[in-house]
Formats: structure tokens, sequence, C-alpha cells
């Protein structure tokens, strides 16, 4: 199936009008959509609604790590900096400046953008471990200004980020957080699905696979690469101003270490590196797992330590590569047969 | 004139890899580049595709502007496609995507409009795709278009890379021994190929090619590079008889069989 | 064929999260009190304080129960991180639907569950933060076993003036309860006898080579050398102190977390004069703290349990005389009612004599003389490093209520 969407010629849906080809191309969302909707009624707690926010704001992270690492395979550690930068920046926007959250969360989003930027230009001279080293580099760097700057909490911990204000109620509630949270997670997956299966998605792939060849045939690969980190830290802001203004309102430079960078890396492997769905399906995996693993704390690191393992020796391409294949294999078998009946 | 190269060098460390070379293409040229191994042919791509930089004092004019200093990207954007030695398809994308990538420098939406998914975006998408098929046809790899280019066999990937190059609309098409590793059946079929998509879009082509019948069949003009300078240009028939050019040849590895053929011949 | 896709991923990703749903959840036996414990555990000695302050609460299980009903206990990690530690308080509320919560070890974490229980309004007691600023936040619902820095930090600072000297220099990693040790002591020091700091440094936990600072400091030749940080930095501080040739007069001392059994184990002879605040020593010669070390040294192989371990102990015990107190009911609907029940059962006990140096007394207002009950601190020295590390009590000293909490 890989990324590409129409079976053999691109001309299946040339008969198709127009019309229908829109409601086609936005039917599933608009479904899914009122799936994620009704999904609250649907868990029996709050302790639910607080996993599927988790889990949804996993999804935005993994999505923009899959976007700069798995379709522009730019190997980078400092994913889970920018989501410090997104969730501290938001959080001065909203306690120290006095910015509402719907200020604070695009004004954050925007900032860890630029940061993003700034982190994707060691990239225009190295490459994989090198890049990855001075990636995680940046990212260790930004948790230890946190952990000695006083303005923001120092290692002590930022407390009392605002929530979000909705008509004058205060959103603390997880389900009403839910509300805000799952839009934006799934606009998120909709612009990372229109990103790239278009030509930026081409393009990055392009200068993942060759860059030389890339640039060969006009792809500008400073810019995409840029592009890459950029749009990646969009995400990565996003998900930290979300996690920034969920209740309780608290962060802290722990929660944004290797290991959870390593979690990230988990879910975007096990999902499939470079698989448009790679992100979604892992950070949803993960985190269950994650979860209901919580009581076996002790096998913790080791249960994920074997996954990743085990998952890059047998199934490299991850859950998407193997559906991939599924898809591959039964197209084959299709052609094959038409082959047999027109013989 | 659509190129002029004048004075182009190009050192690398105390090794003079090109020197002082002149070249001047006319449009609707067909141009071949021959000469032993190591004789600066595709380091004369790599310095007008803009890989490498040239020395100082050199000049490349393309349709009438310096591009010299120019990124890679930047010159292809220009009209300048070529292809590799070694190829450097991208094996992980489909046979079609290889196209739609060469396509890239004509793409007419912008980013932010591809981001929030426009519908201008895919019915470009979708024209793209009838185009890129149309070409694919041209190099004769339809059936293959969903496939991951990776499967293709190296004769396929030599037609795919030409199909690339040919995606990007240029006006001056470079191709870096297009037959290498061919069968004889294969090499007729591609030299085919190539002269029927220059004469169907007008193309200018510069080929460097080690298989000889294609040159002296396919190229108005033959320029010879040796040690990094040109010692002799003309048309084929003329340049089998330039006495530098076969010492030159000479000079090289006498086991060559198809060089002793060429002399033989010549 | 794209279309197909989307839907059947989004079905997918819906399957999933239902399939988390359907997760034995909410386990509400009715009749059973219900304890959530998060805890910092994979450290050494942290499953152990987890695990005993586990085992005395299922103890009662034995013999019936309090006053026949039973508790529940269920442990988790928090790995010091407040990510994770939230995660287990939302679940212990809203999923265990426990009835109250112990927690947690680092500072960092206990803070935003202050928020949480004090919004759910469940009761929490805290076996060892010991960040002032825990109890100042206002809530009803916390209850604090641990001795508070704002206590600590006086006991070093009082002792250390009057006894070395007021020259002080401070060396520490940017980890919360080094951060607030340091800043208490200077405040004393600057509030009491307008002395400002000889010298200050703040490093990484992550760090390993403090003897650039330590040159300095040498070259200051202070009185007192304090030392804030986690385990292994305050092992390492120590001995490179004397690597470098800080002569033994000067005082050394550091943050409640030196302690823990590894900092003499890590830092060997160079932890002999080193002087740290605590609420218990295993050195204690009371009946009541020699049963309590026998015990732990019977039952969890460990040779000189620490404060934290006293603390986690005498939390299980408080919580056992609460739950004696408290009336429950203990159905699905009486919730609410039994996590109130349990807090006012909590604020009432007065006079508690146990491993703690002095009496520990609650109070129902939510103010931090009321829920700092823990109010004695000691001061303990090593006397020798290595394994068989050996210490004792320097001195022992309690505060009233108000001590240290800023001046309105």
């Amino acid at each position: 199936m890989k990324d590409t969407s129409t079976p053999t010629g691109g001309t299946a849906q040339q008969g198709v009008p127009a019309g229908s080809r829109f409601s086609r191309r936005h039917l599933p969302w608009l479904a899914g959509f009122v799936a994620l909707l009704l999904l609250p009624w649907a868990t029996p707690n709050a302790y639910h609604h607080y996993i599927l926010n988790i889990i949804l704001i996993n999804v935005i992270l993994a999505v923009g790590l899959n976007i700069v690492k798995g379709f522009a395979g730019q190997v980078t550690v400092g994913h889970i900096a920018l989501a410090a930068v997104g969730a501290y920046a938001s959080a001065v926007f909203a306690a120290k400046f006095g910015l509402p959250f719907w200020v604070a969360l695009p004004a954050a989003t925007l900032f860890t953008g630029m940061i993003g930027a700034l982190v994707g230009i060691p990239s225009f001279r190295l490459e994989g471990a090198y890049l990855a080293l001075a990636t995680l580099g940046l990212a260790e760097s930004v948790r230890v200004f946190i952990g000695v700057t006083d303005y923001i909490g120092a290692a002590i911990g930022f407390s009392d980020i605002p929530p979000p204000y909705f008509f004058g109620r205060s959103v603390v509630d997880h389900v009403a957080y839910y509300y805000i949270v799952m839009p934006l997670a799934l606009v998120g997956i909709y612009f990372s699905f229109c990103i790239l299966r278009s030509d930026i998605g081409r393009s990055f792939k392009a200068l993942r696979e060759d860059p030389l060849a890339a640039a060969a045939c006009g792809v500008n690969v400073r810019k995409y690469k840029l592009l890459a980190f950029t749009i990646s830290a969009l995400y990565a802001g996003c998900a930290g101003s979300l996690q920034a203004h969920m209740a309780p309102g608290f962060l802290h430079p722990n929660s944004y270490t290797i290991t959870e960078m390593v979690t990230l890396l988990l879910m975007v492997v096990l999902g499939g590196l470079g698989h448009i769905w790679g992100g979604v399906v892992g950070a949803v995996i993960v985190t269950i797992i994650y979860d209901l693993t919580r009581d076996y704390y002790q096998y913790q690191m080791a249960i994920f330590g074997t996954v990743i393992v085990l998952t890059v020796l047998y199934m490299p391409r991850g859950i998407g590569g193997l559906i991939d294949n599924y898809f591959a294999t039964r197209r084959f078998v299709a052609i094959r047969k038409a082959k047999a009946n027109a013989a | 004139m659509l190129l002029e190269v004048k004075a182009l060098s190009k050192r690398f460390g105390g090794l003079v890899a090109v020197n002082n070379v002149d070249l001047v293409i006319r449009e609707g040229e067909v141009r071949g580049i021959i000469g032993p191994n190591g004789s600066g042919k595709s380091t004369l791509f790599n310095l007008i595709s803009g890989v490498y930089q040239a020395e100082p004092g050199g000049q490349i004019v393309f349709a009438g502007e310096d591009i010299a200093a120019l990124q890679p990207h930047e010159i292809a954007r220009r009209g300048v496609a070529r292809t590799f030695q070694l190829l450097r398809i991208f094996t992980q994308m489909t046979v079609l995507e290889n196209l739609l990538i060469g396509y890239h420098p004509h793409i007419v939406y912008s980013s932010a409009v591809a981001a929030i998914g426009a519908a201008k975006v895919w019915a470009e998408e979708r024209r793209l795709r009838d185009e890129m098929m149309e070409l694919l046809g041209y190099v004769g790899l339809t059936e293959y278009a969903e496939m991951p280019a990776g499967e293709l066999s190296i004769g396929q990937r030599r037609l795919l890379a030409l199909g690339r190059a040919m995606a990007m609309r240029p006006k001056l098409l470079m191709l870096d021994e297009p037959a290498a590793g061919l069968s004889p059946v294969n090499v007729d079929k591609l030299l085919t190929t190539v002269l029927e998509l220059k004469k169907r879009f007008g193309l200018t082509v510069i080929v460097i090619e080690h298989i000889l019948k294609v040159v002296m069949e396919s190229c108005e003009t033959v320029t010879v590079l040796e040690h990094g300078e040109k010692i002799a240009e003309g048309a084929p028939a003329a340049i089998k008889n330039d006495h530098r050019v076969i010492e030159a040849y000479l000079g090289k590895e006498m086991d060559d069989a198809e060089v002793r053929a060429f002399l033989k011949a010549s | 064929m794209r279309i197909l896709s989307v839907g059947k991923c989004l079905l997918f990703a819906s399957a999933m999260v239902l399939a988390l749903s359907v997760v034995p959840g909410s386990a509400s036996a009715q009749g059973t009190v219900r304890i959530g414990v998060t805890l910092r555990m994979l450290i050494e000695n942290g499953f152990k304080y987890g695990q005993m302050t586990a085992d005395e609460l299922n103890e009662v299980n034995k013999s019936g129960g309090i006053n026949g009903q039973k508790i529940e206990v269920i442990l988790l990690d928090d790995e010091c991180k407040p990510d994770k530690g939230v995660a287990n308080a939302n679940r212990f509320i809203h999923q265990n639907k426990v009835h109250l919560i112990i927690g947690s070890t680092c500072s960092s974490v206990t803070l935003p569950l202050v928020d949480i229980v004090t919004k759910e309004e469940v009761p929490e007691i805290v076996p060892h933060s010991t960040n002032s600023s825990i109890t100042q936040k206002g809530s009803a619902w916390v209850f604090r076993t641990s001795v508070s820095e704002r206590y600590y930090a006086a006991v070093h600072a009082k002792y250390l003036a009057e006894n070395a000297g007021k020259k002080v220099a401070y060396l520490f990693t940017n980890d919360g309860a080094a951060i607030s040790f340091v800043r208490d002591y200077k405040k004393y020091m600057q509030e009491t006898y307008n002395v400002e700091p000889a010298y200050e440094a703040q490093m990484q936990e992550t760090d390993l080579d403090f003897r650039a600072h330590l040159l300095k400091i040498k070259s200051l030749n202070p009185d007192v050398l304090a030392i804030g940080g986690q385990i292994d930095a305050i092992a390492r501080i120590a001995q490179q102190s004397y690597e470098i040739g800080i002569p033994a007069k000067v005082r050394r001392v550091s943050a409640s977390a030196a302690s823990n059994a590894p900092v003499p184990e890590l830092a060997g002879d160079a932890v002999k004069g080193l002087i740290f605040a605590a609420a218990f020593s295993c050195t204690d010669e009371r009946e009541i703290a020699k049963k309590f070390v026998k015990m732990v040294q019977e039952k969890y192989k460990v040779r000189c349990p620490d404060h934290d371990f006293s603390q986690a102990y005498e939390t299980a015990q408080i919580v056992k005389l609460a739950l004696s107190k408290a009336k429950l009911k203990l159905t699905d609907a009486s919730l609410a009612e039994d996590r109130k029940a349990i807090r006012d059962a909590l604020a009432s006990i007065q006079n508690y004599q146990g491993l703690a140096s002095g009496p520990i007394n609650f109070c129902a207002d939510p103010t931090p003389q009321c829920r700092d009950g823990n109010r004695t601190g000691i001061l303990v020295e090593y006397t020798k490093g290595g394994k068989d590390y050996e210490m004792r009590v320097l001195a022992r000293v309690g505060f009233d209520p108000d001590f240290g909490l800023p001046k309105k």
C-alpha cells in the first residue's frame, strides 16, 4: 500500500464526479470524528478519559516525529525536548503573561516551530548517528536549562498553569479536556496525511533516500530538511502545550528525559517508520500497553526494551509495514488472477 | 547557444580532474563525451549540475545565465536534468513516485495549501499521475508503476532513471553512461527511447558513454577528454581518425576488448 | 484503496481504545478500604519502602481487618516523574476508587498530587517529600509525616552556626530537595546572622566531577561545606572534597538524602564527619526504634534502615490508627463520605508517639502548622564509612509549628 493511493494507473477515479470524490475523501474523517466524539461514553470512568487524552497527546507527538524521522529520515533525538519547549512556552504565556489558553496554544506551537527550525540547522552538515548526537545534546541542554531556571520553576517544577477557559468555565475535567485534545489530534493527523501524500511528503522521502539525487531532481534539500524539522516541531509544540494545561497544570523537566524520547521512538518504530499511520498506531498501542503494565513496573523497562529489539529484528517496518505487506500481497494475487483470467 | 562552458577547471588536492575545458552545446544537439576512465567526464557533469564547485575563473553559461555558483537544485530548476552513473533512483519509493519527484520543480501548489489538503492539490496530483503514467509509457514501465523501484531489474532501473530525468521537462538532458551493464538488445532499446524522446520534446542531450556504438550512432558531435583536458572535438567519423584520440586510447589498458575493436574498426 | 484504509485504521484505533475500556478496572469490592501507594521505587531500597508500606497495611487483614474492614493496597511506581505520579493518582482515584493515597517520594511528584487530591477530595498522606510548599498550598486533604525542609534547614543552621562557624560554602545539584535545602539554609543564615554565602555553585544531577568548584571552595577556607543533592552527588562531593584536600575540620553538612544507606557505602571514609538532618536514625536507643530496626533487618535485609523506612512505617501506622477511628460505610455510594471521614480521622491524630524523634500532631486547618505533623529533626553524624558504616545522633531539635513559615 505504501503511501500512494490509487491502484495501478491513477485512472480509477477518473469517472467519479467531483462532488462524490470530495465526500469520499472527507467522509472517513467525518466518521472518525463522530466515533471519537462518542468515545468517552464507551469508556467507563474518568481515568480512561485521562488515558485517552494521554494517548492523543502521544499521537500528536509521534505523528510529528514520524514526519521528521520516518519520512525525511533525519535521525533526531531532540523531539521530546521540543515538546518541553512547547509545554514551558505555553505555561509561561499563560501563567506569566496572563494569555488565555486559546492564544497560548498557537503561540507556543509557533514558537516551538521556530525552535525546531533552529534544531534543524545542524542537519545541513550532519547525518545519522552524528545528527542524533547533536540533537541529543540540544535536547539535554533544554532540560538542563529548565532545571536551573527559577523563573520557570527550575527543578521544583512549574505549577499552577491555568487550565483552558471555555465561555468562562475552566476545563479541568478530563472529558472536557478530551474535547479540546481530540479535535486537535484529528486535525494534526489530517494535516500530516495531506502533507505526506502531497509533493512535500515525496520530497521528504526523496531526501531520506538520497539527498544528492533529490537535489538533482530540483529538491531544495536544506529547505525541506528545515521544513521537516519545523513541521515536526509544530506538532511537538502543540502536544507540549496540551500537556502543560492539562490538570493539574504542572510541568517538570523529569518528564522530558531520554527515557521518554525512547518511548516516543518505540511508538514510531513499532507503528512503522515512514508509514503514514505509523505514529498513530504506535502511539495508541504503546500508551495502552504502558498503562496496562503499570502494575508490573519492575519489568516495564525490560518489556519495552525487548519489544524494541524484537521489532527491529523481525518487523523492521513496524506494524504499518505488516499491513502494507498484507495489502501488497493481496494486490499481487489480484493482478495475477486478472492476468490468468485474461489469458 | 544553450550551454557554454568556458575555462572550466576542477582540482581535488593535487589532482587536476578537469583542466581548462571549453564546451559549446547548441540547442537541439546530441553531444557525446568520451574518454578513458578518469579523464574527467563525470566530473564535468558534476560541475555543470552543481554537485562540485568549479575553480574560480571558470564559467558555465546556461541559457544566457551563469550557473557556476548555483546549488544543484537551482540548476535543476533551470532545466538541467541528469542521470547518474550509479543511477541513484529512489529504491524505496514506487516507480511512479520516482517520476513524480522528477516533476518536483514544476509543482504549482504551495506547502501551506498542501498541508490543508485543498481540493486543487488533489486535482493537480491526479492530473500529474496521469501525465506521469503517460511518460512511464514512453520508457515502457507502465505495468510497474506501483512497484517499489528497488524491485526493478538493472535495465528497467536505467529506463526509470531516464524517465525521472525526463519528468523534469528539461531543456538539457545529461546522461552519464546510460547503457552501462545493459545487454545489446537493451542498449538498442534505450537508444531508440532516448532519440524518440529527444525528437518529441525537442531536447538537447549530452551523453557520456563507454559503449562507443552508442556514441557513434546517436551523436552529431563528439568531444574527447583525456586527463581532464579536451583533446579533440568533431563529427564521429573525424574523431575515429584523430591520432590523439587513438593515442589516448592506446595509452590505456590494451586488454579492453572494446577499445581494440574500436581501433580495428577505425 | 486509500479511503478504505483511512476508515480501517480509524476503526482499528477506536478498537484499541475500546479494548482499553474493557480492562478490569473499578475493582470496587464493597467493605474494603482501598489505599493507593505511589512512590519512587526503582532505586536502592525504593522497592522495600513500598513493600513495607503495603505489608504493614495488609497485616491487619490477617486479624480480620480494622473494625472488621479489610484493607486493599495498590502499589505503583512513579519513578520520581510528575507525569507518572499524576497518572498513578488519576488511576487510584477514578479507576481503583481508593479511599486514601499515600505518596510520594520526590517533592516534584507530590506537588501536583496535592492539586489533584484537593480537586477530587481524596485524603493524601505524604511519607517522604520534604519541600516546604507542599503543605503551604492550603489543601485540606494533605497530611505529611516526613519532616519539612523548613525544620531541617534550621537544625543544621542553628547547630552549625553555634558550633562550627558562619562561613558557609554551598555546592548543590539541581534537584528539588537540594535546591530548597540550600535556599532555606542561606535564608536562615541571612535572617538570623546577616551572613552571606562564602561560595555558591549549582550543578547537574548527572555531573560527576565537582573538583573545579571544590578547589575554589578550598581556597576560601570556609567553616562549613553545605552539600545539596541526591545520593550519588552527595557521595561524590564528599569524596572529592577530601581528594582535593579540604581539611576535615571543615564541617560537611548535606541534604537529608545523605541518610540513605548507599551514601556511606559509596563515599567510604569520606563520609566520616558528614552530618545531616533526619527524622530517624537507626542508632536511636529508644525501645520502639530498636524493635523497628530489628524488624527491618530481619524482614527486609537492611542493616540500618534510614528515615525513609521509618517514615514509611510511621505513615502506615498512622493510617491504621486513623482507620480505626473513622466510621466508614464502604459502599459504592459512600465513597466521598468515607474519604472525608478518613481525612477527619487523620486530622484528629494528636500526640502520636512513634519512631519520629518527637510527637506527631495533625489538626483540621489546611495550614502547614496543622499538616506538617512531624516537627522534630535530629542531627546525625557519620562516624565510619563503608559497608559497615556507623553514625550517632548529634542533636535533637524540636520546633514550634510556626517556625520557618513566610511572615505575613
